[in-house]
C-alpha cells in the first residue's frame, strides 16, 4: 500500500508540474516573438525563421520528454497496483444464488436506507424500482403475451409507508434525545409500549426516567451543575414519577435519592457513576434504538451492514478455501454448511450454538439436541446410534439411561 | 472459546478484496477518441477502486500524446518550409507572417486542448488519491473491534450499495445516496450511467448507441471474449430481413457482405444461418430461424453489451454487494435462524443482544437457501440450566431477567421465550460439552 501511495504521489507531482503545458506556452511565445520581429522588420524574415528552427524543434522534444516521464510514472504506478492486488481474484461466480433474488436485495437495501434515516433516498429508490417494474411490464406486454406474473415480485414486499413512518418516529425521538437533550418523547414512547417492553424484560423506561432525573438535578436546560433549584426539580420529578418503579427498582431509586445527601461533593461520592457518566446519553440512545427495532422485529444494527461486514471478514477464508479446493480437485461435500469455520468477532454471534460432542455436527430442527437424565446433551442422531434401542452409557459420565428418558431441549 | 472462532484480528491486505476486481493487468488498448474521454473522465466506479481511474488516466495520457504528435508533425515541417521559402526569397513577408500565425493558432489550440486534458488528469489523480487515502485508512486500523473499523465498513457498505444501484439501473438513487454520504469520489457514477443508457437503448431495439460504443473501443474489443459487434450487426441484418420487402433484402445482403463477412473465420455457422434466414418468414416455426427472429434477442444483446462493457473495464460481472452478502449471510447463519422453535426474536439472547441480522425480516428470506456457518465448538451462555419445557438459559441471566420483568413472584422464573412461569427449584443443571 505504501508503494502505491508513493508512486501515486510521484505521478501526481509530475502531473501538477505540467511541464508539457509550460513548454507549449514557451513555444507559442517563441513563435509570437518571431512573428513580431518579422512584422517589425520584414527584411530579417529569413534569418529569424532560420533561427527559429532549432528552438521549436527542441521544445517539441522537451514536450515529448515530459510526456515520457508521465508515461513512466503511470507505468510504475500500475506496476505497484499489480503488486498490491496480485493473487487476489474475487470469488468465482459459481454459487451465485443471490442474483435470482434481486428483489429481496433491493428490499433489504430499501429497509437499510429507511433505518439509516435516508428517507429521501429511500423514497427515490422505491420510485425508481416501481418505474422500472412498470416499464418492464409494459415491454413484456408489448413483446408477447407471456405470463409475467412470476417475475413481478410486487412492491408490497418492499417496506411500506408504515415502516417508514415508524422510522420517522424513531428518528424524531432520537433527534430530540441527542440534540436537544429532551427525553420526554422517548419516555412517552416507552410508556405507550410498556407491556411489550416489560415482556422483553427491558429497563428502557426506568433508564430514561433516571436520566431525566439526573438531567433535572444538573439544572435542566441550563446545566450549570447541581443547584438547589435543580435538586428541587429532580425531587419533585421523583415524587411524581418514581412510585410506579418502586416494586422493581427499589434499590436504584433508593440510590438516586440517597445521592441527594452528597449533593455538594457528588464527584467524590459513590454515586459519581450515576451522575457524572459521560456516555449516559449515547447509552440511552443506543438502548432506545435497540428496543425500538426489536419491537418491530428488526435487529438494532442494520442487518445489511452486519452481513456485508461479516462477508468482508469471511471472504479471505472462503477464497483460500476455493483455491485449495481447486488445487486438490475436491468438492464441497456438506451442502447446507460451509466447509470451514469463519472467525468472526464475538459481537457477530447472535445465537447459542450447539455442536454435538459425539458427531461434531451442529444440531438442527431435524436433528435436535437431546438431554440425557445425567444432564449431558448430545444430538438425537448420535443418541440413536449409541443406544441401538436399549439402555446405554452416557459417553461423558458413568450414568446409564434408556433412550426414552432423553429429552429434547432448545438452545 | 477457541481463539480463532472469534478473532478480531484485522488483516488489511486481505480485507481489500472488495475493492479490486481482477489482478489481471490490463493491456487495454488505449486508442480511443477524445469525445469518449471527456465522457468517461469525471466518473469512476466504486469497484476497481484504483484500477478504473488509472485506466482513465492512461487513456487521457494517450490523447495528450496523440495531440502533441499531430501538432509536431504539422508545425515542424511547416516551419521548415517557411524558412526555406523565405531563404530562397520565394515568399513575401506577409506570407511568412500568415504561416507563422497559422502555426501560432495551431499551437494555441494544442495548448487549450492540453489544458482541458490536464484538468481532467488532475481530477482523476485527485480521485485516485482520495481512494488511496480511503484504503490507507483501513491499514491504520488495528482491530475489527475498533470504532474506526466500524466507520470504514459503513463507508464501504455505502459504496457497495451505490454500486449495486448503478448496476441495476437505479441511477438517481445512486447519485443521491453518493451525494448525501459524500462518497462521490469513491464511486464511478458516469461510467455506469453511460453503460445503462446503452443497455437500455438495446432493450428498446436500438443498435446505434451500442455500435458507436463499439467503434470507440474497437481496439480493446478485439481482445474481448464476446462477439458484441458481430451480434449487433447480425441483429441489424435480421431487422432488415424481418421487414419482408424484397428491396430490403438487397440491402441486407450488402450489409452482410460488408459487416458480417469479415467474421467468416470465427462465426461461419452464424453467417450461414443468416443467409438461410432469407428463406424463412418472420413467423416461421423452424429453428434456429425462429429464435433468430425472436424479440428476446434484444434482451440478450443488452446483457451481452453489459458483460462486454464490464469485461473491458475489468469490472466484476456480479455486483460486489452480492459477493459480500453471500459470504456474510453464510458466515452469520446458524441452524437456529430458520428453525421453527428458536428463530427470530425468540432468540434466547434477545434481551441482552439485539435481534440476529439473519432473523431480522430484511435478510431472512434472502438467507433461506444459503449454507450455514461451520462451527466446531458449542457456544452457550455461562452456567446453563434447563427449564421443565426443555429450554436452556444461563441461570444468572434468567434470574435477573425474571426479577426485572416484575410480574413474577419471588421464587419463580419466567421463560422469556414462551412466557411460561416455573419454580426456581425446577431449574436443572445441564452440561454442554
Amino acid at each position: 500500500m505504501e508503494l502505491v501511495q508513493k508512486e501515486h504521489d510521484r505521478l501526481t507531482r509530475k502531473i501538477t508540474a505540467a511541464q508539457g503545458l509550460k513548454t507549449v506556452q514557451s513555444t507559442i511565445d517563441l513563435l509570437q516573438s518571431a512573428r513580431n520581429a518579422i512584422a517589425a522588420d520584414p527584411s530579417q524574415a529569413a534569418i529569424t525563421l532560420a533561427k527559429l528552427q532549432n528552438p521549436v524543434k527542441s521544445s517539441f522534444d522537451s514536450i515529448n520528454d515530459s510526456l515520457k516521464e508521465t508515461h513512466s510514472g503511470l507505468n510504475k504506478y500500475s506496476k505497484s497496483l499489480d503488486k498490491l492486488f496480485k493473487d487476489r481474484p474475487l470469488p468465482s461466480t459459481e454459487h451465485d444464488v443471490l442474483s435470482s433474488q434481486e428483489h429481496f436485495i433491493n428490499r433489504a437495501i430499501a429497509m437499510h436506507l429507511l433505518r439509516e434515516g435516508q428517507f429521501s433516498v429511500a423514497t427515490n429508490f422505491l420510485n425508481e424500482m416501481a418505474n422500472k417494474k412498470a416499464m418492464k411490464k409494459q415491454r413484456e406486454a408489448g413483446l408477447s403475451a407471456k405470463d409475467s406474473a412470476a417475475s413481478l415480485s410486487d412492491l408490497d414486499e418492499v417496506p411500506s409507508g408504515e415502516v417508514k413512518e415508524q422510522f420517522t418516529t424513531m428518528y424524531g425521538i432520537l433527534d430530540q434525545l441527542q440534540d436537544k437533550n429532551n427525553l420526554l418523547p422517548a419516555i412517552q414512547w416507552s410508556r405507550d409500549n410498556k407491556e411489550a417492553l416489560e415482556a422483553r424484560g427491558s429497563n428502557l423506561e426506568f433508564e430514561l426516567c433516571r436520566l431525566q432525573f439526573v438531567w433535572l438535578f444538573h439544572g435542566g436546560q441550563h446545566q450549570q451543575g447541581p443547584s438547589p433549584g435543580g435538586r428541587q426539580a429532580a425531587l419533585e420529578y421523583a415524587r411524581r414519577e418514581f412510585h410506579s418503579f418502586l416494586p422493581r427498582y427499589l434499590r436504584e431509586v433508593q440510590q438516586l435519592l440517597g445521592a441527594m445527601a452528597f449533593c455538594p461533593n457528588l464527584q467524590d461520592s459513590p454515586y459519581k457513576g450515576i451522575f457524572h457518566n459521560p456516555s449516559a446519553w449515547s447509552d440511552v440512545a443506543h438502548s432506545f434504538t435497540r428496543e425500538f427495532c426489536s419491537l418491530l422485529g428488526l435487529s438494532a444494527d442494520s442487518p445489511l451492514y452486519v452481513a456485508a461486514t461479516a462477508g468482508a471478514i469471511a471472504l479471505p477464508t472462503l477464497l483460500k478455501l476455493q483455491t485449495i479446493m481447486k488445487a486438490k480437485r475436491t468438492e464441497w461435500t456438506t451442502e447446507n454448511e460451509l466447509p470451514v469455520e469463519i472467525p468472526l468477532p464475538p459481537s457477530y454471534l447472535f445465537h447459542s450454538i450447539f455442536v454435538c460432542p459425539v458427531s461434531k455436527e451442529q444440531t438442527t430442527d431435524e436433528n435436535p439436541p437431546m438431554m440425557m437424565p445425567c444432564g449431558h446433551v448430545i444430538a438425537e442422531e448420535s443418541l440413536k446410534r449409541l443406544c441401538k434401542g436399549s439402555r446405554f452409557k452416557c459417553p461423558y459420565c458413568p450414568n446409564e439411561s434408556h433412550p426414552r428418558e432423553a429429552r429434547k431441549v432448545f438452545l | 472459546m477457541a481463539a480463532e472462532l472469534t478473532s478480531t484480528r484485522l488483516n488489511a491486505e486481505n480485507h481489500l478484496l472488495l475493492v479490486i476486481t481482477t489482478s489481471r493487468s490490463l493491456p487495454l488498448s488505449l486508442a480511443c477518441p477524445r469525445s469518449l474521454d471527456t465522457n468517461l473522465i469525471a466518473s469512476f466506479q466504486d469497484q476497481p477502486l484504483l484500477r478504473l481511474p488509472h485506466e482513465l488516466a492512461r487513456r487521457n495520457f494517450k490523447s495528450v500524446q496523440r495531440l502533441v504528435e499531430r501538432e509536431k508533425e504539422y508545425v515542424l515541417p511547416a516551419l521548415k518550409e517557411t524558412a526555406n521559402a523565405s531563404l530562397s526569397n520565394n515568399q513575401t513577408a506577409d506570407q511568412a507572417l500568415a504561416a507563422l500565425d497559422a502555426m501560432i493558432s495551431r499551437m494555441q489550440g494544442l495548448k487549450r486542448k492540453m489544458e482541458n486534458l490536464h484538468q481532467e488528469e488532475k481530477k482523476i489523480q485527485d480521485q485516485s488519491r482520495k481512494r488511496i487515502q480511503h484504503l490507507e485508512r483501513l491499514h491504520q486500523i488495528p482491530s475489527l473491534a475498533d470504532v474506526k473499523y466500524d466507520n470504514w465498513a459503513r463507508v464501504r457498505l455505502d459504496r457497495l450499495i451505490v454500486d449495486h444501484m448503478l448496476r441495476s439501473g437505479y441511477t438517481e438513487s445512486a447519485q443521491q445516496l453518493a451525494h448525501e454520504k459524500g462518497i462521490e469520489d469513491l464511486v464511478d457514477l458516469n461510467v455506469f450511467v453511460q453503460c445503462q443508457r446503452i443497455a437500455e437503448s438495446l432493450r428498446c431495439g436500438e443498435t446505434k448507441d451500442a455500435l458507436q460504443w463499439c467503434g470507440e473501443n474497437k481496439a480493446a474489443l478485439k481482445k474481448s471474449q464476446y462477439n458484441l459487434e458481430f451480434e449487433l450487426r447480425l441483429q441489424q441484418y435480421i431487422e432488415m430481413v424481418r421487414t419482408g420487402h424484397k428491396e430490403k433484402f438487397v440491402g441486407a445482403m450488402v450489409h452482410a457482405k460488408r459487416y458480417l463477412a469479415p467474421y467468416i473465420d470465427t462465426q461461419s455457422m452464424e453467417i450461414h444461418r443468416a443467409a438461410g434466414l432469407l428463406a424463412f418468414p418472420p413467423d416461421t416455426k423452424a429453428e434456429p430461424y425462429k429464435s433468430m427472429y425472436a424479440l428476446e434477442r434484444w434482451a440478450y444483446l443488452s446483457d451481452l453489451f453489459v458483460r462486454t462493457h464490464h469485461e473491458l473495464l475489468s469490472l466484476s460481472s456480479r455486483p460486489l454487494l452480492h459477493i459480500a452478502l453471500s459470504a456474510g449471510l453464510s458466515a452469520l447463519k446458524t441452524p437456529s435462524c430458520h428453525s421453527a422453535y428458536t428463530s427470530s426474536s425468540s432468540n434466547s439472547l434477545s434481551t441482552t443482544t439485539s435481534v440476529c441480522p439473519i432473523c431480522s425480516t430484511e435478510l431472512n428470506e434472502l438467507a433461506r437457501n444459503m449454507p450455514y456457518a461451520h462451527h466446531t465448538k458449542s457456544y452457550v451462555e455461562n452456567d446453563p440450566i434447563v427449564l421443565p419445557n426443555g429450554r436452556i438459559y444461563g441461570q444468572q441471566r434468567l434470574l435477573e431477567m425474571s426479577k426485572k420483568v416484575g410480574c413474577v413472584e419471588a421464587g419463580k422464573v419466567k421463560d422469556p421465550t414462551t412466557g411460561e412461569v416455573f419454580n426456581e427449584s425446577d431449574m436443572k443443571k445441564v452440561y454442554i460439552m
